[in-house]
């Protein structure tokens, strides 16, 4: 007889998800995984919008990566009118990418995946069972989220940065602290893949497409993107390369790249080989064997490297700040024309595609975001349904914790992904 | 005293004002403490609507059926029911086109011409629906401010309501009047503060991500953006960025 499981809502995860397994006798037969976000149409509310309010709008999409989103938008809008920023505006920019980086994968790590480590509901429990640990983790993420707050003016939709440069530059006194507080949480950052680099232990899914920018372009200046061993391919290019398609059950599109189902994030990253400050290769190096090639079930392991080097770089960067002094970084003047700009950044989650069209009058005439989220969704899927099969037979109650589990290992954030772009 | 049962949840929006509760990282451990988060997707395991909440903390604005359905379970099964957030509260960005686009075209932009688009109607706030007890505003709330929340309702109170503009806190830190001085479309004057006047303090305009303080004075912010050479178009699509309807005075 058939039956359907549900699991709803998702949880520990940002936004409204649902899976149902359906099932005949103990066989499966699909599994569909649903993001069921109120979609809120940012690419037609743009639409008409000025340049200068498009970075400052499209930063809602997502609280978790809003400071990616508006990073990847000055960029877009930049790059359609061939603004070029000083060094200070760019590497203050990577410095937040970076701090992006740390508070949201020390968020996902230690409060919404430790939990299924240990055994418990959520971060509530967590906080009576592993204080310690759920400290160390806070201790993290705040340092990452200090950073944001300091260089962003505001920790959620940051506003000092700004079309061709930023509100006001970081002082010296402020860039101590930063420095202090980020040195401060670097053993931890450092130690952290030792709780997460054991996957669970369920039926191996099948290996994925990995999917990044160019590990050789400079920070912020992204033109190639490349697949497993694909032929890399310029970004400018990327309605030619990624096909969507509209569901029926979801609010997100589907995206294939080059006809097969990408998968985007910090595994993803970590394939393509890209240059790490020097503790986390050391970690790579040693935890290689576990993620080049391997499936998603190592993304949190990945995380855990990424997070120290993101770390790292931050340190480095906020260093180099401190080196160029507090001169004024002077705003580049913006003339609006009629033109199209692109430009990608590596999210928390993955790869981030940002594209907008202007008229002569700088009003934007198009609008087309690209998620990681949206991105990955075809994989999870199919990793979903590989997982399921495997387990067959196996109790309903294991099977669900196994499919919570491996959708927190690609962790998603679906009010990202549900808003889509125009056709 | 037993803790307090509590619902958190978000329906259109981004998270970020549930979000800003997990950056307390300080206060977050004794937050905890004080309350049991019986339904708390976000971060949270094995919740349950089936229980009466001591209080219930909703983010974003109602645009679906279903937030409806949610908005209405957590209203029948809460004593308190707070508006956490400018969405919330004002519609928010979601609501930004309300009153110039129709919802229809709006989604077959995004959807193209699918057969089944996603059932949607404008975004509008939660008190357009059911009661609301208390607010917080902000695009997102400030972490203090959803601390204090918190740690009223342990206390059997609510937080008291703000009612200054930005401009307020804005001029006791001696920032440069961006409005007056700098002739930009700064919307201090009209909105609500109690963000310490953040975007001002780093050389950026008062986006309006409060939503209106009361007893502002929109017709005379109007006048003074007319006045310097601000289109009409131009200050009432900023306006609208988180709350869709103001009411312009005389000078509509």
């Amino acid at each position: 007889m058939g039956s359907v499981v549900e699991i709803a809502p998702l949880t520990r995860l940002e936004g409204h998800g649902r899976v149902r397994i359906y099932r005949e006798g103990c066989r499966v037969e699909r599994v569909e995984l649903q993001f069921v976000d109120s979609p809120r149409l940012f690419e037609a509310l743009l639409v008409g919008k000025s340049f200068a309010e498009v970075p400052e709008i499209i930063c809602r999409i997502c609280a978790l990566c809003s400071t990616v989103h508006k990073v990847t938008a000055l960029l877009a809008v930049e790059n359609a009118f061939g603004v070029e920023v000083s060094e200070v505006t760019s590497l203050t920019r990577d410095l937040m990418l970076q701090a992006g980086m740390v508070q949201d994968h020390a968020l996902h790590l230690y409060c919404l995946v430790l939990p299924d480590l240990l055994g418990v509901r959520g971060v509530a429990e967590l906080a009576r069972v592993a204080p310690e640990l759920l400290k160390t983790g806070l201790a993290i993420k705040k340092a990452g989220n200090l950073v944001l707050e300091t260089a962003g003016g505001r920790l959620i939709h940051p506003v000092n940065i700004c079309l061709g440069g930023l509100g006001r530059c970081l002082n010296r006194k402020e860039l101590t602290l930063l420095r202090d507080e980020l040195q401060k949480v670097l053993p931890a950052a450092q130690e952290a893949h030792r709780l997460f680099s054991t996957p669970f232990p369920f039926p191996e899914l099948p290996a994925p497409d990995f999917l990044a920018l160019h590990p050789s372009d400079r920070p912020l200046q992204a033109q190639l993107c490349r697949m497993g061993d694909d032929p890399a391919f310029p970004l400018r290019d990327y309605r030619e390369h990624i096909e969507e398609t509209v569901l029926e059950y979801s609010h997100a599109k589907l995206s294939k790249v080059h006809g097969k189902e990408a998968t985007v994030g910090a595994q993803a990253r970590l394939n393509q080989g890209p240059d790490l400050e020097p503790l986390a290769a050391k970690l790579f190096a040693d935890h290689r064997h576990e993620l080049v090639g391997r499936d998603m079930r190592g993304n949190n392991l990945a995380q855990a490297i990424e997070m120290c080097h993101a770390t790292e770089r931050a340190l480095r960067l906020v260093e180099r700040l401190m080196e160029l002094g507090t001169r004024r970084a002077d705003a580049a003047p913006i003339a609006p024309r009629a033109a199209t700009g692109c430009a990608a950044c590596e999210a928390p989650r993955g790869t981030l595609i940002h594209s907008y069209s202007f008229d002569p009058q700088g009003i934007c005439s198009a609008a087309d975001v690209i998620t990681p989220t949206a991105l990955n969704q075809g994989a999870l899927a199919r990793d979903l349904l590989a997982l399921a099969r495997g387990m067959e037979g196996e109790e309903t109650s294991r099977m669900t914790t196994a499919v919570e589990r491996l959708i927190r290992c690609y962790d998603p954030c679906i009010s990202c992904s549900v808003h889509v772009l125009s056709l | 005293m037993r803790p307090m049962k509590i619902a958190i949840t978000g329906l259109t929006a981004c998270s970020g004002c549930q979000l800003t509760l997990l950056n307390c990282e300080d206060q977050l451990p004794d937050l905890l403490a004080r309350c049991e988060l019986v339904y708390f997707p976000l971060a949270e395991s094995g919740n349950t609507l089936e229980v009466k909440f001591d209080a219930a903390i909703v983010e974003g604005a109602v645009s679906t059926p279903k937030d409806l359905e949610l908005l209405f379970q957590l209203r029948n099964a809460s004593t308190h029911l707070v508006a956490y957030g400018t969405c919330a509260l004002f519609g928010g960005v979601a609501a930004m086109n309300n009153r110039t686009s129709c919802r229809q075209d709006l989604l077959h932009t995004v959807f193209g011409a699918a057969e089944k688009l996603p059932e949607s109607f404008a975004p509008a706030p939660l008190a357009n629906y059911v009661s609301v007890d208390a607010a917080v505003t902000g695009c997102p709330p400030e972490k203090q401010e959803i601390a204090e929340l918190v740690a009223a309702l342990a206390a059997g109170t609510l937080p008291p309501p703000r009612s200054y503009p930005v401009c307020t806190e804005c001029r006791s830190r001696e920032n440069l009047c961006l409005l007056l001085e700098k002739k930009e479309l700064c919307l201090g004057p009209v909105v609500q503060g109690g963000c310490n006047a953040r975007c001002p303090a780093t050389g950026i305009v008062c986006e309006g991500c409060r939503g209106p303080v009361r007893e502002a004075n929109v017709a005379q912010e109007l006048e003074l953006l007319l006045e310097r050479g601000f289109g009409r178009d131009e200050i009432e699509r900023r306006m609208s960025r988180f709350k869709p309807e103001w009411d312009y005075g005389q000078r509509r």
